[in-house]
């Protein structure tokens, strides 16, 4: 079913989810990298903050034209392995130096003995910090999220693998239907659409 | 759910579908090119169907007639490893003084195999060896099934099985505290930390795909599994961008552990005082054998997979054969060099006990284990040296096979010749495989390609976003307004 999404200046666009819900954001299909990067650098210059590019493959230059912040993955890696280096060394040096110190093969107790702990200490550095990488990388990109406004839109659900898409969204404060339709156009949008939110009853009615 | 747009045809949504124009500006000088990624000019649409319609399309009969094999032997084995369990390891021809035998020979050499997926997916990532991309996915999943086989020896060669939870630092209520000055102990937390971080390193680096996958799903069931595996993938610029920092992480940590992880299990054998293991050159023996033993499994395994799905030879070009080759040929001379020098340093140390082990090894009544390493592992990798040899791929798939036979050999002449023979005569015994011993090793080689076969079915096996992202036109061209696009 087709609705036209229209406001109050009589602009008219094509809907995907449901109307009677509130708008999402306004998406728009892109051709090709270039296209897509220079309509998110002029997006960004325009003021905009609240939008997002999807893209099939990481774009070069796309984060740095959405002025996006480097990503603070690799301090939460850091920190996790710091403190995984921390938990082994206490895991190891307290039991067997402190509370039950055992001499085995007539090996040492004291600072002397340190590198026999560095093999586990090692390991489990490693692990803790891929643990803290995967796990940061899930969250920090909003995961694991299966329902999203942005599956509304059927050209967008079949061919994100494939093309380029921008969405503006509506809670940024420049919004202005006019204002972001007319700017996509400008900068080579080929397919625009109002995406509203999708409620539970539109879901069941499909 | 609605829309009015029109359908994206196939013909005019990527630019990168028209191929050769290189967005590196300036002239290119053809004699240093590098070959291409991709052959025959594919586009980003083309190399999505071909990878997916491995998994999309339907059941072939080679891949039953495969998996029914594969399965059955690894049904057998679980039995064997069942009936040992109830039994007990008296089953197995591990007995004074081979008490490690079989089992701790197959541990090494699936752990061993694992460590060239690492490399492949991860060292060359880091230094930037593009053309690795398209193997790597295989390359990693073959390091994960060859851990996990690994993973089936260490617990039950204890013999009391159910006194496994010994090997970790639980709360002390029993009066029962790991050693953690004891290798065996840090084997313990190499192969975990390993599994972990390869599986991690996999399963996170396959999102975008299987969020493809999902995109492309045409049932209900696909798309609900798929949609749930891939955690609500967007391919939006945040989550690429944590994605790839942690891409760029986890190979990080993945490339030190394809050092540290043999180096830990060597010393198993190094940090003893058994003639023949007591030896400085060990993580360097182990590592090398390692990486060697790996890339042939990743010969071994690429070949057929090219075979079956021809699409695949447009992705995994005679190209990237070749460079795993020279990898193979590589490490194969690092690991001859390592035989002759430990050889020389067995006779140059004067050490009448070393002396005696390796000349047991050689003329005793394992001579002929011994004998067939050396032959393979001298002289089979020195083929490839010739370019004739590396382009005629039966001729590599027999080598690359013999080359996995040798490091077999290579783990029980290791494990086992220096046991036998020890510092006392008194204690001196032999090893004899049983029944047992040889279903539960096929029965790992079972589970392994059982594994590998589901993975071929089920996920995508070439890591397609960021082959992609390398294809010629994929990237924007250089746009001096937007700064970073490079």
């Amino acid at each position: 079913m087709n609705y036209l999404h229209s406001d109050h200046e009589g602009h008219h666009l094509p809907v995907a989810g449901a109307v009677e819900a509130p708008l999402y954001a306004i998406g728009a299909r892109f051709e090709s990298p270039d296209a897509i990067v220079k309509a998110a650098d002029t997006l960004r210059e325009k003021g905009f903050t609240c939008f997002e590019s999807f893209t099939p493959y990481p774009v070069h230059g796309l984060a740095e034209a959405m002025r996006l912040p480097k990503s603070i993955l690799s301090l939460l890696v850091l920190g996790g392995g710091v403190s995984a280096i921390l938990i082994a060394l206490s895991m190891e040096l307290i039991p067997s130096t402190l509370i039950y110190p055992l001499i085995v093969d007539g090996k040492p107790l004291n600072l002397m003995a340190l590198p026999q702990y560095v093999p586990i200490t090692v390991a489990l550095t490693l692990m803790i910090g891929a643990v803290t990488a995967v796990a940061g990388m899930i969250l920090l990109g909003g995961m694991p999220r299966l329902n999203n406004p942005m599956f509304a839109w059927d050209l967008f659900e079949k061919g994100a693998s494939r093309s380029f898409f921008i969405a503006v969204e509506a809670n940024d404060s420049k919004f202005k239907t006019a204002v972001v339709t007319e700017l996509l156009q400008g900068v080579g949008a080929l397919d625009l659409v109002a995406i509203h939110e999708e409620t539970s009853e539109s879901a069941n009615r499909e | 759910m609605s829309a009015s747009t029109a359908q994206i045809s196939d013909e005019s949504t990527l630019t990168a579908q028209s191929p050769v124009t290189s967005h590196d500006s300036g002239p290119e000088l053809s004699a240093i090119a590098r070959p291409p990624q991709v052959l025959n000019n594919r586009g980003p649409l083309w190399v999505t169907d071909a990878v997916c319609s491995i998994v999309e399309g339907k059941t072939p009969l080679w891949w039953i007639i495969g998996i029914s094999i594969s399965g059955t032997f690894a049904g057998i084995g679980g039995a064997c490893i069942l009936y040992m369990i109830c039994t007990g390891v008296g089953v197995w021809g591990s007995n004074s003084p081979c008490f490690w035998a079989w089992d701790i020979t197959n541990f090494i050499f699936w752990v061993s195999m694992a460590h060239a997926g690492s490399l492949i997916s991860a060292l060359l990532f880091l230094t930037r060896q593009k053309w690795s991309i398209s193997i790597s996915r295989s390359a990693e999943a073959m390091t994960v099934f060859a851990i996990m086989c690994a993973g089936v020896y260490p617990a039950i060669h204890i013999g009391r099985v159910w006194f496994v939870w010994f090997l970790f630092p639980v709360p002390n209520n029993y009066g029962m505290w790991p050693n953690f000055s004891s290798p065996l102990l840090w084997d313990v937390f190499a192969v975990t930390s390993y599994l972990t971080v390869s599986s991690l390193f996999w399963f996170a680096g396959m999102i975008p795909d299987l969020a493809v996958l999902r995109d492309r799903a045409t049932t209900k069931i696909r798309k609900f599994a798929y949609g749930i595996v891939s955690l609500g993938w967007l391919g939006s610029a945040r989550q690429w961008r944590h994605f790839e920092m942690m891409y760029v992480l986890l190979a990080g940590i993945t490339s030190v552990l394809v050092v540290t992880v043999t180096t830990i299990v060597s010393s198993d054998c190094a940090t003893s005082v058994v003639p023949g293991w007591h030896a400085t050159i060990f993580p360097f023996y182990f590592m090398v054998g390692a990486v060697y033993s790996g890339s042939a499994a990743v010969l071994t395994l690429l070949l057929p997979l090219r075979l079956a799905y021809p699409q695949l030879k447009d992705l995994i070009t005679p190209s990237h054969l070749d460079k795993v080759c020279k990898l193979l040929l590589f490490m194969g001379s690092c690991v001859g060099y390592v035989y002759v020098f430990e050889l020389f340093t067995a006779w140059y140390s004067g050490n009448p006990f070393e002396r005696g082990t390796f000349w047991e090894r050689f003329t005793g009544g394992y001579s002929w284990y011994a004998i067939t390493c050396l032959s393979i592992n001298l002289t089979i990798p020195q083929f490839f040296w010739f370019k004739k040899v590396r382009q005629c791929l039966p001729l590599v798939f027999v080598l690359a096979i013999l080359c996995n036979v040798g490091m077999w050999f290579e783990r029980f002449m290791i494990v086992t010749t220096s046991l036998i023979r020890d510092f006392l005569p008194s204690s001196w015994g032999n090893f004899h495989a049983t029944i047992v011993d040889i279903l539960t090793a096929t029965g790992t080689v079972g589970i392994f390609f059982t594994l590998f076969l589901l993975f071929i079915r089920f996920v995508p096996i070439v890591n397609m976003s960021e082959l992609k992202a390398t294809l010629p036109g994929s990237q924007p061209s250089h746009n001096p307004t937007v700064g970073g696009g490079h």
